[in-house]
């Protein structure tokens, strides 16, 4: 039996959120924003070749595991990260670092996880929650997307954390082993910013970045001709789950990100990212707005409510606000 | 919850009522005079609208595919795999053998001829009877 002091906060974005609770926990103060931003968390890429529940993949966020990865890497915290064939291995494994002390970050499969919102268990693979002990094969769960704490057992933990399909979590599981004392978080900063700037501009791919919501914003014109109003209906509710439901905490983590710059602005005093926070900010209302009108195709299926085309202006808009933002941020010193 | 408020921009009923209050999650705002805020809410009524989209497709889906089972072109497999919201790659994935083979699986021809151990892996999988996959209680 072993029950670590655990505060559990809720998050906007599964990840990001495990990272800062793990990091609190080690007593390194940091925010959500701050984690997802250092982590360089924020992406776009559109995928029409990559089916997933039936419709091309979408994605607003980096790889799952590279937030924790880098943010740790770039914060100088030393961690460990496993993964396992075995699930008797990954679960001794767990139960290990747990009576050391250290709560754990585990990779997941939405489909299986007992305590989650019945609306979001589809097959999901890149969920990410904390256990913080266990007792008699019943494991404490901190899942930040939840209110309160959780509970599963042994048999659904390792159903889940070996769950198949796309991004299978292997068993994955990743935690801190030594945070040093006087992190000094600018140069990580300087850096994460650097980085999702290019992810967003400086990559020569047409459906990554910028150029990726362009992209979409083209195939997007021709859907309803090419798929019929039900099947566009269905396309672009797809687009927009990724946007808004699958912890994003709205926007495609925009709204997180602008968040991010906000503080970064005033940690590093520079005072331009501010403006640019804000920009960042009415870019993430645009979004916003773009789901919520868009929202309205897929309540209507046959008949669309705002025409495809419409639709896709407002992405071409919100595309040139990224560019811009992110050309200025690359030149960030 | 009544409809009784006009939204004068959509008069169209339900507007405001949430489907889903299982959970409240954290959302993050902005707004040029408060700055970004956080806020724990249930998912707003047009985003409940997309996730109950998601689930209707997936359900007109399995009706679908109980069609084409019902006039023998599927096998259960199909049925049962689009029960449980997979597709071919990930239910090869839980199987442990090559795409192609779940592929003729689905057939009703093939499905007839299936060795009973790797019946009992797929009921397994969808948590059912080798009996239930067999005769779906839809065929009787």
């Amino acid at each position: 039996m072993v029950k670590l002091e655990f505060e559990h906060r809720q998050a906007g974005h599964c990840e990001s959120g495990v990272t800062r609770n793990l990091l609190n926990y080690h007593n390194f103060s940091i925010s959500e924003p701050m984690a997802f931003g250092i982590g360089a968390g924020l992406f776009f890429s559109y995928l029409p070749f990559l089916k997933m529940q039936h419709a091309p993949t979408t994605s607003f966020r980096v790889w799952p595991g590279e937030v924790f990865d880098r943010a740790t890497r770039e914060l100088g915290v030393k961690t460990a990260i496993h993964k396992f064939r075995n699930p008797k291995d990954s679960m001794d494994k767990l139960n290990e670092v747990l009576e050391k002390g250290f709560p754990v970050g585990l990779q997941v499969g939405t489909y299986h996880l007992p305590f989650f919102p019945p609306e979001y268990r589809m097959h999901y693979n890149m969920h990410n929650m904390i256990a913080y002990g266990h007792d008699n094969g019943t494991y404490f769960i901190s899942d930040t997307l939840m209110e309160n704490l959780v509970e599963i057992t042994y048999e659904d933990l390792i159903r889940v954390r070996f769950a198949k399909g796309a991004f299978a979590p292997q068993g994955r599981m990743y935690y801190p082993t030594f945070v040093p004392k006087n992190i000094d978080i600018k140069p990580a900063i300087i850096k994460g910013i650097r980085k999702t700037a290019y992810n967003m501009t400086g990559i020569p791919f047409p459906l990554i970045g910028a150029k990726g919501i362009r992209y979409l914003s083209g195939r997007m014109r021709k859907w309803e001709k090419k798929l019929g109003p039900e099947k566009a209906s269905y396309y672009l509710g797809q687009v927009l789950r990724m946007e808004e439901e699958v912890g994003t905490a709205g926007a495609g983590f925009r709204f997180i990100y602008g968040a991010f710059l906000d503080e970064a602005s005033t940690v590093l005093n520079q005072p331009w990212l501010k403006d640019i926070s804000v920009e960042m900010g009415e870019n993430a209302n645009k979004w916003r707005e773009f789901s919520y009108l868009g929202s309205r195709n897929c309540k209507k299926r046959g008949k669309p409510d705002q025409s495809y085309d419409f639709l896709a202006d407002m992405l071409l808009d919100v595309a040139d606000r990224e560019e811009k933002i992110f050309r200025q941020l690359a030149k960030i010193k | 919850m009544g409809n009784s408020t006009d939204d004068l921009k959509d008069p169209s009923p339900g507007d405001n009522e949430l489907i889903y209050t299982y959970n409240r999650e954290l959302f993050y705002h902005f707004d040029k005079e408060k700055g970004f805020t956080q806020e724990v809410h249930y998912q707003n009524p047009d985003n409940q609208v997309i996730i109950k989209q998601s689930w209707d497709a997936a359900e007109q889906r399995l009706d679908e595919v109980k069609q084409l089972v019902i006039i023998g072109k599927l096998s259960p497999i199909a049925y049962y795999m689009e029960k449980i919201l997979m597709e071919v790659p990930m239910l090869a994935a839980y199987m442990e053998i090559s795409k192609w083979r779940v592929k003729r699986h689905l057939k009703r021809k093939v499905f007839n001829k299936l060795k009973p151990e790797i019946l009992a892996k797929y009921a397994a999988i969808f948590e059912i009877k080798v009996e239930a996959l067999k005769n779906p209680d839809f065929l009787k």
